[in-house]
């Protein structure tokens, strides 16, 4: 039903498949060792696979995530924060396809597949050192629309397997200032996927629009325009250039005005819930990086229904007052239940509660 | 309305005495009598939620299901969610480490029957985007000691159509029990509601019928508010009849302990309220027995009494078209709540003597492009109580500031008159 043409590449991978598949392991269970056992599986297209190496997206050794041909890394300019994880990110659109910009719109064709890798290095000042790989996730385009799957890797990193009901793993890290660091990281279940990915009740992917890919980065060891990149393999039409199309800043890029680094911060944070078109337009609490109207976005406006949220305060943002305000409350917690966004918080982000805190403190007192 | 607080240095013994107020922790039945189900049964349960397919019958077998995620169901048509029965079927949420409600639901046509969910960090059971819902016999319910651990609402339709909740307990949640919100078409009925902060709770609603339901042991009974700032921006349509409201006299936990209320409207509520109007529109309230609520039985309020901003689009703070009649009351169970600054402006100026239970209080609080002289009526606020003689009614004006509060017994410029409420529900109540 979609993308036979995948199906070819998946062949040249069907001989290591079955060099895995007879590797038995006869412990099932997880925990603490996660090593489920291999069974052989054919790339026959219809998806989903119960094995990620089936889809054939990486060459090589398949935890070096080494992308075939064909396969596009990307980065939102600002990314979504996720415990901290580091994730290495790739599109594929099926061959012969590109994928379309249409007002701001990104529009991919059906096949397309986004690839996400969840990963720690055991040393994050040496980000391309040894790591840890947790998940992958993969949202697939098909006729019906988007749909994601979660893929847990198994503790030799051999492969992962589709788990829909998500789980959870002890993960260990020494941070950039050299402390060891252990959380317990929750991989979401199928459907908690929608939880961030969601437009209006159907399934939406987040970091791949036009407005989080539209600048410079280093692609091949060249700084050039992601989507000027994508045009030049023939993978996208109607880009007309970076100034023709909206542009989301880095929040982390301190060079730039501290309120517009806030609402990038918000908007690939939060506003995939918080918009109209999210599951949390019950709060009437928009966070989009275009919102201007300050009761939308939280200016002396009381909650509606955050319960335990609202800790002893009264408004979402009271001006000139962080330590006073629910979203800071909210961001500064893991209490479930408290904390902001729902998923992905086992930590704090402390960069990011950081920067809205002086965002909130740089608005004129009430 | 902050500056009320000083003037009630005086009566600070009173206010600590009832700040150890009532607190239920009344269970339906111990759910730890009954078979803990397996790691794979578990998550058999939460894979048939993520591969549930149109028109299927989801049934959850007996026993005490401990969930570490979400149970989810989205954006199906035509399914049932059935457990074996309230005392049989438990999924508890007490160990859930990320996201917040227990159960969450997006779909068309769904029926979640016989079953109990405990312990949810967030709310109990939230249904968002879905026309066509059934909650019937669902029991929620917090099994904390400390109540302010307790999640926000037990069963929470929201942006939803066509509703019905029936059968239904929802005990100890900190924000409502029963909470519909932004949706249309409702009906709760023969439902049970106790040891929440408010028993049923209707928001930013249109065309909902509360009936037959019990709503006792709770801070406040049956709530009808719209607040501002929301996508569906106000509501109107609410017919409240034949329900027990009774003992609503349960401690306001919204807040923990110690501290006052938040941003949360329902932390406001005194404890000891039946009926709260909160800038609701066209709202009658009838043949309900109004028992021992110890701070009001009805209280109309504009949204002005928060003293939260009133500025929103296509939304009236004011409370308007409301009758009031042939409501049974009583008023035997005491004081006046002093914790809350609405209990504390009925208790101290209540228009019959301190500390005094009224049974209806209105605020007075009129829009003036709709007339200024309250004695027109210009909300058009109606009151047709049969034994209207026996009743304590309080209008208070509190236009000329907080320090020179007025309040009257006149209850005449309210009882010649009546409003048509229509409501339009025979749609869901063949469910």
């Amino acid at each position: 039903m979609i993308n036979k043409k995948l199906e070819r590449v998946f062949l040249i991978f069907l001989s290591s498949l079955l060099a895995f598949s007879c590797k038995t392991d006869s412990e099932k269970s997880t925990n603490p060792i996660f090593d489920p056992q291999k069974v052989e599986e054919i790339a026959d297209g219809e998806f989903p696979y119960q094995w990620l190496s089936t889809y054939g997206f990486f060459e090589g050794d398949i935890k070096d995530l080494s992308p075939i041909d064909g396969l596009i890394p990307y980065e939102p300019a600002s990314p979504l924060f996720t415990d901290y994880a580091h994730k290495s990110r790739f599109v594929w659109i099926p061959e012969g396809e590109k994928a379309k910009i249409s007002g701001d719109e990104l529009d991919l064709p059906i096949g397309s597949v986004l690839i996400k890798n969840f990963y720690y290095p055991a040393d994050f000042s040496k980000p391309a050192g040894e790591r840890r790989i947790i998940e992958t996730r993969l949202m697939i385009h098909q006729s019906s629309g988007w749909e994601a799957f979660p893929y847990i890797w198994n503790d030799s990193q051999t492969d992962a397997i589709l788990k829909v009901v998500g789980g959870e793993t002890e993960v260990t890290y020494r941070d950039e200032n050299g402390k060891n660091q252990i959380i317990n990281y929750l991989i979401p279940n199928k459907n908690q996927c929608k939880t961030c990915h969601n437009k209006n009740e159907k399934l939406d992917p987040l970091g791949v629009e036009v407005k989080h890919l539209n600048y410079q980065k280093e692609i091949n060891g060249k700084s050039v325009n992601q989507l000027a990149f994508w045009t030049e393999q023939g993978k996208l039409e109607r880009f007309l250039g970076e100034d023709q199309h909206p542009k989301m800043i880095d929040y982390s890029n301190e060079s730039l005005p501290l309120a517009d680094r806030a609402k990038a911060y918000l908007d690939i944070n939060c506003a995939h819930c918080h918009r109209e078109e999210g599951p949390a337009s019950t709060s009437g609490l928009f966070l989009g990086y275009e919102q201007t109207d300050p009761l939308k976005l939280g200016i002396n406006k009381t909650p509606v229904a955050a319960g335990n949220g609202a800790g002893n305060f009264q408004f979402d943002i009271v001006p000139g007052k962080a330590e006073e305000s629910i979203l800071i409350h909210r961001m500064n917690s893991t209490e479930v239940g408290v904390a902001m966004p729902e998923i992905g918080r086992s930590t704090i982000h402390r960069e990011g509660v950081e920067l809205i805190k002086a965002w909130i403190n740089s608005m004129e007192s009430n | 309305m902050k500056k009320i607080q000083i003037l009630f240095k005086s009566l600070l013994f009173i206010l600590l005495l009832q700040a150890c107020g009532e607190t239920s922790h009344e269970q339906l039945f111990d759910s730890s009598t009954l078979d803990k189900r397996s790691l794979e049964e578990v998550e058999q349960v939460v894979e048939d939620f993520i591969l549930a397919e149109n028109n299927q019958t989801i049934e959850i077998g007996e026993g005490f299901f401990d969930l570490k995620t979400q149970l989810i169901l989205d954006s199906k048509e035509n399914i049932i969610i059935k457990g074996a029965g309230m005392t049989k079927t438990v999924l508890s949420f007490r160990n859930l480490k990320t996201g917040g409600e227990g159960m969450k639901i997006v779909g068309k046509n769904i029926t979640v029957q016989d079953l109990t969910i405990e312990d949810a960090p967030g709310d109990g059971i939230k249904v968002q985007h879905t026309d066509g819902l059934t909650l019937r016999k669902v029991h929620v319910t917090w099994t904390h000691g400390n109540k302010s651990k307790n999640g926000t609402y037990a069963l929470y339709p929201v942006q939803c159509k066509n509703v019905l909740i029936d059968e239904c307990i929802a005990a100890h949640s900190r924000d409502a029990g029963i909470y519909v919100g932004q949706s249309e078409n409702i009906i709760v009925k023969n439902s049970l509601a106790y040891g929440n902060v408010a028993g049923i709770e209707i928001e930013n609603c249109d065309n909902a019928e509360v009936f037959g339901n019990t709503a006792r042991n709770n801070s406040g009974g049956i709530l009808v508010f719209n607040l501002p700032g929301l996508p569906k921006s106000d509501g109107r349509g609410t017919k409240i009849y034949n329900n027990q409201i009774i003992e609503n006299n349960h401690k306001n936990f919204a807040t923990p302990m110690g501290e006052g209320p938040n941003g949360n409207t329902v932390t406001m509520i005194p404890p000891g309220s039946g009926v709260v109007l909160l800038a609701a529109k066209e709202v009658e309230i009838f043949d309900n027995e109004i028992l021992r609520n110890k701070t009001v039985g009805v209280a109309v309020a504009s949204y002005q009494i928060t003293g939260f901003p009133t500025d929103a689009p296509n939304w009236s703070p004011y409370t308007s078209e409301v009758y009031i009649h042939d409501n049974t009351y009583d008023r035997s169970k005491g004081m006046p709540d002093l914790t809350r600054e609405l209990g504390q402006l009925i208790s101290l100026y209540n228009a019959h003597g301190k500390a005094k239970t009224q049974d209806i209080v209105y605020d007075g609080i009129v829009d003036k492009s709709r007339g200024t002289n309250i004695i027109d009526n210009p909300m058009n606020i109606c009151i047709s109580e049969p034994k209207i003689q026996d009743l304590l009614f309080t209008r208070f004006d509190l236009s000329q500031g907080e320090d020179n509060i007025q309040s009257y017994p006149e209850v005449a410029p309210f009882t010649n008159c009546n409003v048509r409420i229509e409501t339009d529900v025979t749609g869901i109540a063949s469910r």
